[in-house]
């Protein structure tokens, strides 16, 4: 057994030895689909972490017509903070409402001098869970607010949301397609160059049928080749985009995307790249597979 | 050894490449299958080594029936049955010595059991100073000498040639035929499929006359 083992090791390393520019150019093929598809990934992700980072921003302002007295107060926080929807509730008196005021006017402050401190509406500022920081929960809280309270007006950045929202899900489905279809391309091209490469050896393994070797015994060195291929393809498409990753594709997106300050780009888990290298050890050893299929007949 | 009842091969149309063969070959003989191109020599070596099934009709060989074989029984059919061509279909891109070891290889042979049968085989075609040449450096009649040791490192029951001397000067044919007489003479049946008729004037053996498929003699050689 471990002398077939050995056996097919060998084989499979001596063949790719003796076939050294098919042997390339299968693990740069399989190297650069994978990149190709992991940088789009990578984009993808950046994309939606950022998306995500911009909807904690999301929250619902209710002004209120009247001012709650104090014992009111307390009554409606704890009815807002039991609704499923809403993670925090802070409530900003009117005095509060003018010192924010004041503070974001500056040096103009002076102008508020003499203003009635009854001025601007006392405001809940309601922070929601994240599953509910879409169109969907906001509209859910915004209805039962104006069941529940006296208020005068809502705020929730509306048309930013939608907005948001049409992106988000046009950000999916162009990240599904193009995904599938760099996907599809891969292994397209990866099993073509191996198609190549078998065929190039179509003697070797016509050969080796008429002298009696079994299917498995045919196949095994070359699928075992395409594991070793898909693996160093794997590597080195993970180093490819390391270094891209630093020195271009983290420069674009931070340019591209306004990145707000304290974002870091994300890259690749540990477990993102293991399945990276191993997606290229699957994609070797499919092709091989294909391939096989087509050219070892007994 | 080898028999065949109403024995026929279509490749689609109405032409038969084979026509309603039948024969018998016994165990250690040796025989040469003869007729013009296209007679049906080469079809009948291929449904012999299982490369093609035949349309119509039985063929056993070694009391296994090869027209009704499944394919993964195919390559243990041909590890009794070892086939020479007349192109040698040799690797060119590994020695002589991976040539002829790749056959035991392929059947899973130990390693220490490969050397020593290999270099024996190839002693025995007399090319053992030639064990790291690749077959490019060797002329026609050097390689197609690896290309027997190749057949017969496996101790096959039956050596299948398809015109083996087609590419190769008298001299060398003959070289090639003692060979084939020595395989022969250790028990294995020999079919040699020829139109080199001067071959039998040399070496007279049994000959089997094919034209557009049909069988249309069976010739005993001359008792001495």
């Amino acid at each position: 057994m471990l002398d077939k083992i050995r056996y097919f090791i060998l084989r499979a390393l001596r063949n790719m030895r003796q076939w050294p520019l098919l042997c390339t150019a299968s693990i740069l093929t399989m190297a650069i689909a994978l990149a190709t598809v992991a940088t789009f990934f990578l984009v993808v992700v950046n994309i939606e972490q950022l998306a995500l980072r911009w909807t904690k921003e999301i929250q619902v302002i209710a002004y209120l017509e009247k001012i709650p007295d104090p014992q009111d107060l307390v009554t409606l926080t704890k009815k807002l903070k039991a609704m499923p929807e809403i993670e925090s509730v802070n409530y900003v008196s009117q005095t509060e409402a003018m010192q924010r005021f004041k503070k974001h006017l500056g040096a103009d402050a002076s102008l508020l001098e003499g203003v009635s401190r009854d001025l601007l509406p006392a405001s809940f500022e309601l922070g929601l869970r994240p599953e509910y920081r879409n169109q969907q929960g906001i509209n859910s809280v915004v209805e039962k607010l104006e069941n529940q309270l006296d208020i005068d007006d809502l705020r929730y950045g509306q048309k930013w949301l939608e907005r948001f929202n049409d992106f988000a899900h046009m950000l999916r489905i162009v990240s599904i397609i193009l995904g599938a279809f760099l996907l599809f391309a891969a292994l397209f091209i990866v099993s073509n160059t191996i198609k190549l490469t078998l065929y190039a050896r179509r003697d070797e393994l016509e050969i080796m049928a008429l002298v009696g070797a079994t299917m498995r015994f045919i196949k095994i060195p070359f699928l075992l080749e395409g594991a070793i291929q898909g693996l160093l393809g794997g590597v080195i498409s993970l180093a490819f985009l390391a270094l891209s990753f630093v020195f271009i594709l983290s420069r674009i997106l931070e340019s591209f995307w306004l990145t707000p300050a304290g974002f870091e780009l994300l890259f690749l888990t540990l477990n993102q790249q293991i399945i990276l290298v191993l997606s290229g050890v699957f994609l070797g050893v499919l092709g091989s597979l294909s391939s096989l299929r087509r050219f070892v007949r007994i | 050894m080898i028999q065949l009842y109403n024995v026929t091969k279509k490749y689609g149309g109405d032409s038969a490449a084979v026509k309603d063969l039948t024969l018998q070959i016994g165990k250690g003989e040796f025989l040469y299958i003869t007729g013009a191109s296209g007679a049906g020599k080469t079809t009948l070596l291929r449904m012999l080594y299982a490369a093609e099934k035949p349309t119509r009709g039985q063929i056993l060989i070694d009391r296994q029936n090869v027209s009704r074989i499944q394919s993964r029984q195919i390559p243990y059919l041909r590890r009794k049955i070892g086939v020479v061509f007349q192109d040698f279909k040799l690797l060119q891109s590994r020695t002589v010595y991976e040539n002829v070891a790749f056959a035991l290889e392929a059947q899973g042979k130990k390693r220490y059991e490969v050397s020593k049968k290999v270099y024996q085989a190839i002693k025995e075609v007399g090319l053992e100073h030639r064990l790291q040449r690749k077959p490019l450096e060797l002329s026609g009649g050097e390689q197609q000498r690896i290309a027997i040791a190749r057949a017969l490192v496996v101790d096959p029951l039956i050596l299948l040639a398809d015109e083996p001397s087609g590419n190769l000067d008298q001299e060398v044919t003959f070289e090639i035929m003692e060979l084939f007489k020595r395989a022969n003479a250790r028990g294995t049946t020999v079919l040699l499929a020829t139109h080199d008729h001067s071959l039998n004037q040399r070496f007279p053996r049994r000959v089997l006359t094919l034209d557009q498929g049909k069988l249309v003699g069976d010739q005993q050689p001359p008792q001495i």
